[in-house]
């Protein structure tokens, strides 16, 4: 039998704790999720209602549409920029793992670069012509969207083929060029299936509270918002149950059992799914009402604590599929406390900073400074 | 070989290259062109400049499209490509400055945050608070370049880094401020560049014209001195490299120096003198010129610190120092993860070699292509020079392999080319002579020439003589490879170096150093800096 090829892990120690790199990867990967929800899912949800929009009938999805599409550029920055930063964290843990499986589907892993482009480009070309709702806006938005659940579909090939180091040297030998999938891994498509349900779901639970904003200015609006978002986030979190339920068969049994058998793995489960049943319960109770009441809100809080103990249980499984690989506990660590300092001190200074400059925004549209080209 | 190696077309630096200096240019012009927009902003309004404000309102939405898409995602691309083509140093790189990187994010983080709000709050933002927010970018987006700036000159020079392994001695290497010197004058002349793209058609035209020149001016002038004092800073055979000793070298030093001239005078006549001569052909002019100043200096940047990708760790073939002697005594087929054939003695083994060790730079055709670089080798010819790989040019890391590997490399490039077969008469011989001795002693000798001058030796010497020493070279220096060629080649050889070294000479010329990247190429022997290598 040949044994499983793995790249050394670098000579160089680990520049700090295995616990701060996993904190802080688990933490950006969340907020990346939820930014690429709002980008996959927004855009899902803006392409569906400009569709609706464009019959007279539907003045709301028209309007939706609308102002769903000048958000989408903004989704897509903070998807890529909140995903280098869980991209660095994950190098630094699993970098022999994460380059191994990246060179093996290389030329598609480098598509998703001018995929990004194109996807990107297309939002802000709808963004600018939505309004007028003529040209090819549509299709371009389509392409978009089209786009995006094609990078989603790289990116969870690679992040299962790094955990599936057995499939590796036979990969490689048929095709070293980089063109292949993991379409041998039976947790594949559940798991894709899995984050772009999950993207509807989030997002329907974040248009929610767009729902709740628009109340306050046009009630009727706010309300038809809310609803037809809580109805879809409970239909796909209702789907996201099956959709799990695949995913956990199609796991290889050996490694489902070392996740069942987890106590913390159990335990952020079953909060999950508490956290999970709660915020559907909170969204469809609070938005049914005639006036939606702030229970939406909760609802949404508690859609983001699912996702952050789902975003761990993931990470957990990971663990759990490179348990005979990798020991990270065994790592050679020299923190370069200093410089940790210095980045925790300009992370919060750039969080602080953001916030300004958000503050600064919100300002100005309270106090309704029309400025207009004058000094 | 700790990685499987990315097999593409092109040779992989080309593909990083390629990619980078794209995002080079734009990322530059993502730091300077905000600097561009707030000062602009400020002079608008400071002026009451209805038109100067309207350019700036334009030219901030061009600038956002361009530099947040483009310039921010292609910078994703660097990475994705680094992590392909050289995973063992992108991994060296992270463990060294992964907190460098998660600064630089924080930076770029609000960067991108600060370049959506100041595109899109032109009409809401008070004019004071506006300014505000560009200042906020253009501090992020330089701040984000200190950082990189920092990790891209630790590759050349990482110092006191190799002895201390600190993060702060690595960040802060030699190159560290001259080269943010020369960065910050790049984005400034690029700042002006780019600012002729959104010029106004009407009024304020030949206002933003000789503005936007102005910027170059000011960039221009800080950039030669910048660079003179990065010279300085750079490691000895590096500043051999830019001494003019390789013809690609060369090229790319007056091509850099030739298109900022250009883009110098073109900014002088049509920006400032003649500014309604500024139209969109000259603009594309101006941007080709940004474009390949970009690229020279790139190129030349990776070039000067050839044969490493990060200087005394990790060669330009992703192969670590250190791994080099464990795998000339116990071979590639013990190290390496990812081989493609489990027989290790035939010509898909020598392919796999050359694609593990080589591909990272050549091809087998094309540009570094081998196939004319190896033309008339044989396989024990191919696989005994291999041994002396690194001493042909201090570009090339060592050949890291043992005998068996060598000799399947050998068969793998000797297979690049039919065998040589000629019909040697008197009318061709001094011809194939001369082919002969390309292949065989000029990628590390010449006859007249200043690169390892062959004149001194057969001076005064008859061919029969000249062939009388070919099998004995190999026994007069280690850095010698044996002498197998055909007697019939051997004999034109022999006609042909005769010939040469008889022929008289106009002017001795004096030596100089030849550059020696490589720690195992040392010994090489002086040539003159003039001297072409092809």
């Amino acid at each position: 039998m040949q044994t499983i090829p793995i790249p050394h892990v670098d000579p160089l120690p680990l520049p700090g704790p295995v616990w701060l790199f996993t904190a802080l990867l688990l933490v950006v990967f969340t907020l990346h999720v939820v930014a690429m929800n709002s980008a996959l899912g927004g855009g899902i949800w803006t392409l569906w209602n400009y569709l609706r929009g464009r019959n007279s009938e539907h003045p709301y999805s028209r309007r939706l549409a609308n102002e769903l599409a000048r958000m989408l550029p903004t989704f897509l920055a903070f998807t890529v920029t909140l995903g280098v930063a869980a991209l660095l964290f994950v190098q630094v843990l699993y970098g022999n793992f994460l380059y191994t499986s990246s060179i093996l589907i290389g030329s598609l892993w480098l598509a998703v670069i001018p995929l990004v482009m194109v996807a990107y480009y297309g939002f802000y070309y709808f963004s600018y012509t939505a309004e007028k709702g003529k040209g090819p806006g549509g299709c371009v938005l389509a392409l978009s969207v089209c786009v995006l659940l094609g990078i989603a579909f790289i990116f969870v090939n690679n992040m299962t083929l790094m955990l599936s180091p057995g499939r590796w040297l036979a990969m490689y030998r048929a095709h070293p060029n980089g063109w292949n999938l993991n379409l041998g891994d039976h947790s594949l498509i559940p798991r894709y299936l899995h984050i772009v349900n999950g993207a509807i779901a989030l997002f329907s639970a974040i248009l929610a509270q767009l729902g709740m904003r628009k109340m306050k200015t046009d009630a009727q609006y706010g309300r038809w918002i809310v609803q037809r978002s809580a109805l879809v986030f409970a239909g796909c979190t209702g789907l996201q149950f099956l959709l799990g339920m695949w995913l956990l068969l199609a796991i290889p049994r050996e490694i489902a059992m070392v996740l069942l058998r987890d106590p913390l793995a159990g335990a952020v489960f079953g909060v999950a799914l508490i956290a999970v049943i709660s915020a559907m319960l909170l969204i469809l109770i609070g938005s049914l009402a005639e006036k939606p009441s702030p229970l939406v809100h909760a609802g949404f809080a508690m859609s983001l604590v699912t996702l952050f103990l789902m975003v761990c249980l993931r990470y957990l499984l990971r663990v759990a599929y490179l348990k005979p690989y990798v020991n990270l506990g065994a790592l050679a660590v020299r923190p370069q406390t200093g410089v940790i300092v210095i980045f925790l001190l300009l992370f919060v200074g750039g969080l602080a900073t953001v916030g300004y400059m958000l503050w600064l925004v919100a300002k100005s549209k309270k106090a309704h400074v029309t400025v207009n080209a004058t000094f | 070989m700790n990685y499987p190696h990315w097999q593409l077309a092109i040779p992989g630096g080309m593909l990083i290259a390629l990619v980078a200096v794209l995002h080079v240019f734009v990322s530059h012009f993502a730091v300077g062109g905000g600097f561009f927009l707030v000062v602009t902003e400020n002079l608008a309004r400071r002026q009451k400049d209805a038109a100067l404000l309207d350019y700036c309102r334009r030219h901030s939405k061009f600038f956002a499209l361009l530099t947040l898409v483009f310039g921010a995602i292609s910078g994703v691309g660097i990475w994705f490509t680094i992590g392909l083509v050289s995973p063992e140093a992108t991994s060296s790189l992270i463990h060294t400055f992964v907190w460098a990187w998660a600064i630089e994010w924080v930076f770029f983080f609000v960067e991108i945050a600060a370049a959506i709000i100041y595109a899109n709050t032109w009409e809401s933002l008070s004019a004071g608070d506006h300014q505000i927010v560009g200042w906020i970018y253009f501090v992020a987006a330089w701040m984000s370049l200190f950082v990189i700036n920092g990790i891209l000159t630790f590759m050349l020079t990482p110092g006191r880094w190799i002895e201390t392994q600190n993060f702060w001695d690595g960040l802060f290497n030699p190159t560290f401020l001259p080269s943010l010197v020369a960065r910050t004058a790049v984005s400034v002349i690029l700042a002006g560049i780019f600012g002729y793209i959104t010029l106004p058609k009407q009024e304020g035209r030949e206002k933003v014209a000789r503005w936007a020149a102005l910027w170059m001016m000011v960039g221009a002038l800080v950039l030669p001195l910048s660079l003179w004092w990065y010279f300085a800073k750079i490691p000895r055979f590096s500043q051999l490299y830019l001494n003019g000793v390789l013809t690609g070298v060369r090229h790319a030093v007056r091509g850099g120096v030739g298109f900022t001239l250009l883009a110098l005078v073109v900014a002088l006549v049509c920006g400032v003198w003649k500014p309604r001569w500024m139209r969109a052909p000259v603009v594309a002019v101006l941007v080709i010129c940004g474009l390949g100043m970009i690229g020279a200096g790139e190129y030349l940047r990776e070039f000067v610190r050839k044969p490493w990708v990060i200087n005394q760790v990790i060669y330009a073939n992703d192969l670590r120092a250190a791994q080099v002697e464990p795998l000339q005594t116990g071979g590639v087929s013990h190290s390496a993860n990812f081989l493609l054939t489990d027989d290790t003695s035939g010509l898909e083994y020598g392919k796999n070699l050359f694609q593990l060790q080589c591909a990272s730079c050549h091809a087998a055709g094309g540009y570094r292509g081998m196939k004319r670089r190896v033309d008339g080798w044989d396989a024990d010819f191919a696989a005994d020079i291999l041994q002396h790989i690194h001493m042909l040019r201090g570009t090339m890391p060592p050949y890291a392999g043992d005998e068996n590997d060598r000799k399947a490399l050998g068969q793998y490039l000797a297979s690049l080319n039919p065998e040589w077969k000629f019909t040697i008469t008197d009318e061709n011989r001094l011809e194939i002579g001369e082919k002969v001795f390309a292949s065989r002693c000029g990628h590390c000798h010449t006859v007249n020439g200043n690169f390892r001058p062959l004149r001194g030796a057969f001076e005064k010497q008859t061919p029969s003589q000249v062939q009388e020493m070919f099998p004995v070279l190999s026994g007069m220096s280690s850095n010698m490879p044996m002498f197998n060629a055909p007697e019939d080649q051997a004999q034109a050889l022999a006609f042909y170096i005769s010939h040469e070294a008889n022929k008289p000479m106009a002017q001795k010329q004096a030596p100089a150093d030849m550059p020696t990247g490589s720690t195992h190429s040392r010994l090489m022997r002086p040539v003159h800096p003039r001297q072409e290598v092809r």
